[in-house]
């Protein structure tokens, strides 16, 4: 899993910087526009250390805010599983706040809390937290008919038995899910610090972005998308050995 | 009078006409009785009716001293995440302990008992949701094809053996194999083809309950009459 993931990503980024360099030679544009491939390389030598650990930085307050936001989400998603008032009302509001845009809301945390750590996590965790809770609002609240109705019959169901089942039977879409929402979070981390944050990959990008050197910003997004891919893999790898050892096989 | 039906009658929410109206019939002693007719004359929706699983458009049940009723059907899972047994040993009762180790030899699943729902045929699969139905604690079972996939000749053995092991409890058996419904039941509701009235009709089985121990010619005779009566 892991090799794969990463040779997809180095595949497109090659693909990306082709295009880029193409584009560059193709109408005769500067330096100043885009680098030249020693360019990039001479920037890359100079930034390597201080963006990978400024993309771990990131990193840290994606994985902490995806974990927040996943147990937030089963946590809700649980208790909206029913239909009763309290489960609708839940579902109808995670639809309508799932369909504002998160990232607007991110200069009021700024305002509010200020450029740091805290601000840097809660817009992750927001970011990825309605995408989770919409799928596992979805998953709980579908009964599995064929194995409930013995449990149910012989009045032998509680909330944990059924949330064990439907959980069980979905493991592959949750995994899926919760592996996704790793690329939300580390976006939403990212613009946030590009918005306002004074540290994290995002706010190297911003300082780039400032002084116009595209070789930067393609050392930024190849270190973003090696990290992701390889956080990503790790997070199916992990859904693999649970499933295996749940389901047997 | 254990259980009777008055008068029931059942639409889906919708419908212009009625699945099944003016069923009537009493099943006035414990044992194997049947649902018999085609596929869609409402034998299912009557069993989930009368285990409280769904309302009847109109009519009335009287249920007399039959306190909990079960519906279990042959679609049925066991989870996945634990092997037969023990997913058995932790629905049955303990006191049912004993019983379910009869039962699992009598049924064939001694040698696949740990392994997982999944890895079971479907027959196998059926037999094991039966067990687990059959030792829990109910005066009437409804069993909706719940030996589909098994083989005659195992088939035949878990029947003699239930109707031995649980001869104060009713049961409802609901097959489309007719010789079989005929020779093992008591009495049985045939549910007539559509636009006939009344809807269903009960005819008396042969009722066996020892292996061999059954006449040809009553056997043919009730053939007859569910061939009549359908």
């Amino acid at each position: 899993m892991l090799p794969r993931r990463v040779l997809q990503f180095l595949i497109i980024y090659c693909l990306f910087l082709g295009l880029l360099l193409t584009l560059k030679y193709g109408l005769a544009l500067s330096d100043y526009v885009i680098p030249a491939p020693s360019g990039i390389y001479q920037t890359a030598l100079a930034e390597f250390r201080q963006y990978s650990l400024a993309t771990l930085n990131t990193m840290a307050v994606a994985v902490i805010g995806q974990v927040l936001a996943v147990l937030m989400a089963i946590g809700i998603g649980i208790a909206g599983r029913q239909s009763t008032w309290l489960g609708s009302f839940i579902k109808v509001a995670a639809y309508n706040f799932q369909a504002y845009p998160i990232v607007a809301l991110a200069p009021i945390l700024f305002i509010l809390l200020g450029d740091g750590f805290l601000t840097r996590l809660l817009i992750a965790a927001m970011i990825c937290y309605f995408p989770v809770l919409l799928s596992v609002l979805g998953i709980m609240s579908k009964p599995i008919d064929d194995i409930e109705h013995f449990y149910r019959a012989t009045g032998r169901m509680r909330w944990q038995l059924e949330v064990k089942i439907r959980t069980f039977e979905n493991l592959g879409q949750l995994t899926t899910v919760i592996a996704g929402s790793a690329t939300l979070a580390m976006a939403g981390t990212i613009v946030g610090e590009f918005i306002a944050a004074n540290a994290g990959i995002g706010y190297s990008i911003r300082i780039a972005l400032y002084q116009s050197d595209l070789g930067k910003i393609l050392i930024a997004l190849f270190l973003i998308g090696i990290t992701i891919a390889i956080y990503q893999a790790l997070l199916e790898s992990l859904g693999v050995v649970v499933k295996r050892a749940w389901t047997g096989r | 009078m254990p259980l009777a039906v008055e008068n029931l009658a059942f639409a889906y929410p919708g419908a212009d006409v009625p699945l099944f109206s003016r069923v009537s019939f009493r099943l006035a002693e414990p044992g194997f009785h049947s649902f018999f007719g085609p596929s869609g004359v409402g034998k299912t929706t009557l069993a989930r009716i009368i285990a409280g699983n769904i309302a009847a458009s109109s009519g009335e049940i009287a249920a007399g001293d039959l306190s909990r009723s079960l519906y279990s059907h042959n679609k049925e899972r066991l989870p996945g995440w634990s092997g037969v047994a023990r997913h058995l040993a932790r629905v049955v009762p303990p006191a049912m302990h004993g019983r379910m180790a009869e039962l699992i030899d009598i049924f064939g699943l001694g040698d696949c008992i740990d392994s997982r729902f999944e890895q079971l045929s479907m027959g196998q699969q059926n037999r094991v949701n039966l067990i687990r139905y059959l030792l829990q604690d109910c005066d009437l079972l409804i069993m909706d094809e719940s030996l589909a996939n098994v083989d005659e000749r195992t088939r035949e053995k878990i029947i003699l053996a239930i109707k031995a092991m649980f001869p104060q409890r009713y049961f409802i058996y609901i097959s489309h194999n007719v010789i079989e419904v005929a020779k093992f039941c008591q009495d049985i509701l045939v549910f007539r083809g559509r636009g006939k009235q009344p809807q269903t009709a009960l005819v008396r089985g042969c009722d066996m309950r020892r292996a061999g121990e059954f006449s040809r010619a009553a056997l043919d005779v009730t053939l007859l009459e569910i061939m009549n009566a359908a």
